[in-house]
């Protein structure tokens, strides 16, 4: 692989950052708790700090790869577990191919933004498991550690000969987390998934769209998402459990099963009511009615009016605000909130009966309104009146505009030795003695393998080296990059 | 054998916003106890209903959102259920609560205050923006939380779909199970500390950070390269147009069949593999499909005129179970009360039927998103009507006279 130029710049930078750093303590220390600048290989550093984690001496060796995998052990990584990401550059699916590598850089092994972003708080071990050596090697690992979690399709781990009931040889109350697409058990074990294709299968997809339209479904793989954060729960659950009682268990996570219950009321409706989704004026856009259609609740809360999205100055692609009125209270101060115009005194909008009846009508009222405002001051005229409204936020709107995620400092820089320093997303919760944080970031592809295999499992220096030439911990014929090098020396 | 939380005291004052992660802990083992206002928590109130018959034990949202749970009424704002609460939170595990910030600190419990009387306590604040910052006290919905999260921003249609659609918010109250996720897995930190430090702790989590972490790459697009994506038809979010991905079958229904960015010479052979299964393979078993240059010239082609065809010509299951047994990753979007029907969630037992006595009859439910082979993850009751558990938990565990319940029931206390 050729090696860019501007990674060299950035490794320079790195090594050069590494000896300030030394230099100086007290300033790392201011540093570290905004969690920003933060240099990998610091566990002298992490030390030093005093704050403690949940998850501390809690050691994951996590197979796992693509999205949703990594972003269950982004979160262990971030509440204080060593992550070991077990990786190999001819198999790697996460690293590329990229999309979000900045403009200015090659896309290579170290400079997807995406993966940085889904990767912090993680070490990365590059190791062939499929020899003899490599397989030798992540056993030793799995015997000092606490969870395996992976997302490959039901049989791999198995196939690789480790399969639960040799994890539990191996460590015997290891907590085993298995994210296939379907589950390790039931006749579709072997079907696989992308998010879309969980979101698709298991019902979630349907539900989202406009009547008589296609289904507009996620724009994102939620499923990763959200199917990262079962990883995440299943994996604390386990160790909760394994802490209380002594014992470990396989827990066998599905992504297409964890959406369905992400329906519950809908499959209610039809298991206790019979009546299906498949029905007039379902999934009802941003409403929660769709009008002339029969009256029935459409899963989204109280069925009331207005409940909609709509268009706001200066009328772009994002320029939208969403406002609803849960009560007459509410719609009364709506009002007042639009000036009290003539045709909000009409009796046919008095009522929610009356609002539901004459949606479409209501909707070009308030878009006639809403159309002359900003987003955000829309917003902070209806909450002033305690009327429910927020804008419509892109990426850019939530990282540079929101002041509420600005204020709870959602977004933080981390320094990264390939892409330099960039905002990464930060918990959406703050536990008051064990803080959640980004402390490092995602590791370049084999960085700490030297620190794993001689520091950790306590091979020479000598054999990492013979691993480096047998195509143990780097594929023979692949360039390596130039951080290995300085391992090798 | 007990569910992985067995021996879990919860407390939970919650609403919409946190009743799926009471369930979720329920759901796993612990002994929830819900403590509703008298006359019940508001989401009783909301449809779907039992036979369309609104009453407050017959809400079907409320029933699936609050399995495994008990049910106590108290009313906070009386001394004498402050004093209750207090007695059931010195030997709670976790209090889950979803007031507006400031409001449990008007009773006197804020978290300092319950720690004196039990410093075990793991205590859950889940609310729309957290206890801090200049939207602290907007008000919000499942719609709302959608849009400022940024979902909506990412969802809606190709403009030959619906032209000038808005941006769409997916339905099913999902901005509720996203800060419900977080919520659990902030609490689980907290519980795995306790059995290191044996201390409790505060979390304060947020409902808006919790959707605006739920976008995959959109963040990531905007940080690293400035990109702001564009919403199109059932399929990611992109800077630019990418091709479709849901095709609509013969019956009506719509497959997921994710091609583009896949399209080289080992796909092409196994795609006219499939096609030609049903012989539909048209012009794509010919030799000149081996080489990317010819493939990428006919992506249209072949997603357009073949694969649209294909898929046009079969009920959207067939085509799901002939591609993904091909080892393609396609699915078919299915209505909700299709899955009734998955042989596959039938294998793993994934239906529960749970019982609702005080009707005589049982309903079938969704159950557990993963099998844990050594504590279960089950329902292990419907949710509780009204109070249902006020003798067993203020007489039989705090001691309290039935003639001490007649005069907190006169006095709205419970």
């Amino acid at each position: 692989m050729a090696f860019s130029a501007s990674l060299i710049y950035h490794y320079d930078l790195f090594r050069r950052g590494r000896r300030a750093r030394l230099c100086n303590k007290s300033l790392l220390r201011v540093s570290y708790r905004k969690s920003v600048a933060q240099w990998p290989e610091d566990s002298v550093e992490r030390n030093v700090v005093s704050l403690p984690q949940a998850l501390k001496n809690i050691r994951v060796v996590d197979f796992s790869w693509v999205r949703a995998g990594p972003w269950a052990t982004r979160w262990l990584g971030a509440l204080g577990a060593e992550i070991i990401k077990i990786e190999w550059p001819e198999s790697e699916r996460g690293r590329l191919p990229s999309t979000t590598t900045p403009q200015n850089l090659d896309v290579n092994l170290n400079t997807s933004g995406n993966f940085s972003d889904t990767n912090v708080n993680k070490k990365s071990l590059s190791l062939n498991v499929r020899t003899e050596k490599g397989l030798e090697i992540v056993k030793r690992l799995i015997a000092i550690s606490d969870i395996v979690i992976e997302n490959f399709s039901s049989r791999v781990l198995r196939n690789w000969g480790l399969g639960y009931d040799e994890l539990c040889n191996i460590k015997p109350n290891i907590v085993y987390v298995s994210m296939s697409g379907y589950g390790h058990t039931g006749r579709n074990h072997h079907y696989t998934t992308f998010g879309p294709v969980a979101q698709a299968a298991s019902g979630l997809t349907y539900l989202s769209g406009l009547p008589d339209k296609p289904p507009a479904g996620w724009g994102w793989s939620y499923m990763d998402d959200t199917g990262g954060m079962y990883g995440a729960m299943c994996a604390l659950t386990g160790l909760y459990h394994r802490n209380m009682t002594g014992r470990g268990q396989h827990i066998d996570l599905s992504q297409m099963v964890a959406s369905v219950p992400l329906n519950g009321p809908a499959l209610l409706d039809f298991t206790v009511n019979g009546r299906g989704s498949r029905r007039p004026g379902f999934p009802p856009g941003n409403r929660v009615h769709w009008p002339g259609t029969p009256l029935v609740n459409n899963y989204r809360g109280p069925t009331v009016a207005p409940h909609n999205a709509y268009r706001t100055h200066p009328g772009g692609y994002n320029d939208w605000c969403v406002i609803v009125c849960q009560s007459d209270e509410e719609w009364r101060s709506l009002v007042q909130v639009m000036g009290a115009p003539s045709w909000a005194s009409s009796d046919k909008f008095a009522t929610v009966a009356g609002r539901l009846q004459h949606q479409d009508e209501l909707d070009e009222h308030i878009e006639a309104w809403s159309i002359t405002l900003d987003k955000y001051e829309l917003t902070e005229r209806c909450q002033a009146s305690r009327v429910r409204a927020l804008p419509v936020q892109s990426a850019e709107d939530r990282v540079e505009h929101d002041p509420q995620l600005r204020h709870r400092q959602m977004y933080q820089a981390i320094e990264h030795p390939a892409l330099g320093l960039h905002k990464v997303q930060n918990a959406p919760f703050k536990l008051s003695e064990t803080p959640a944080s980004n402390h490092l970031p995602a590791p370049l592809i084999g960085q700490h393998t030297k620190e794993i295999v001689e520091g950790l499992l306590g091979y020479s220096h000598d054999e990492l080296r013979a691993g480096y030439a047998d195509g143990t911990f780097w594929p023979k014929t692949r360039q390596r990059f130039l951080y290995m090098e300085e391992i090798l020396l | 054998m007990d569910g992985p939380l067995a021996g879990l005291r919860v407390l939970e004052l919650a609403d919409e916003k946190g009743q799926f992660c009471g369930k979720l802990l329920g759901d796993l083992g612990a002994d929830v106890v819900k403590i509703e206002p008298p006359g019940g928590e508001r989401n009783r109130h909301v449809g779907p209903f039992l036979d369309d018959i609104p009453h407050p034990d017959r809400s079907l949202s409320f029933w699936y959102y609050n399995t495994s749970k008990r049910s106590i009424t108290l009313n906070l704002e009386a001394a004498d259920g402050r004093h209750l609460f207090a007695r059931l939170a010195a030997t709670a595990d976790i209090v889950l609560e979803t007031f507006r910030p400031g409001f449990m600190a008007s009773l006197g419990f804020d978290y300092e205050s319950l720690r004196k009387q039990n410093s075990r306590l793991v205590m859950c604040a889940l609310t729309p923006f957290g206890q801090t910052g200049p939207w602290r006290d907007y008000l919000s919905s499942d719609l709302l939380h959608m849009a400022a999260g940024g979902e909506m921003a990412s969802c809606g249609y190709d403009d030959v779909d619906v032209p000038n659609a808005p941006p769409i918010a997916p339905g099913g109250g999902n901005a509720w199970h996203m800060g419900c996720h977080y919520a659990y897995m902030a609490i689980m930190a907290a519980l795995v500390y306790r059995t290191v430090s044996g201390q409790g702790q505060y979390i304060d989590a947020s409902i808006h950070e919790a959707c605006a972490l739920t976008t995959e790459s959109a963040v990531a697009n905007y940080v690293y390269r400035g990109e702001v994506l564009r919403r199109q038809t059932g399929r990611h979010h992109a800077a630019g147009p990418t091709p479709r991905t849901q095709f609509r079958a013969r019956d009506g229904g719509y497959v997921c069949a994710l091609v583009g960015g896949r399209l080289n010479p080992k796909f092409v052979k196994d795609l006219a593999e499939l096609l030609d299964s049903y012989g539909m393979a048209g012009d794509l078993k010919d030799s000149k499909y081996q080489d990317q240059a010819v493939i990428t010239a006919s992506t249209s082609h072949i997603i357009d005129d073949l694969i649209a065809n294909f898929i046009a010509s079969l009920p959207a299951e067939e085509v799901y179970h002939a591609a993904q047994e091909r080892g393609f990753t396609w699915g078919a979007v299915r209505a909700p009360e299709a899955l009734l029907e998955d042989a596959h969630l039938h294998d793993r037992s994934f239906w529960k039927q749970v019982e609702h006595p005080e009707l005589g009859r049982g309903f079938i439910y969704p159950g557990e998103a993963a099998i844990y082979n050594g504590s279960p993850w089950r329902i292990s009751r419907r949710a509780p009507l009204i109070g249902e558990h006020n003798t067993e938990i203020f007489c039989d565990e705090l001691g309290l006279t039935r003639g001490d319940l007649m005069i907190l029931a006169e006095g709205h206390v419970i």
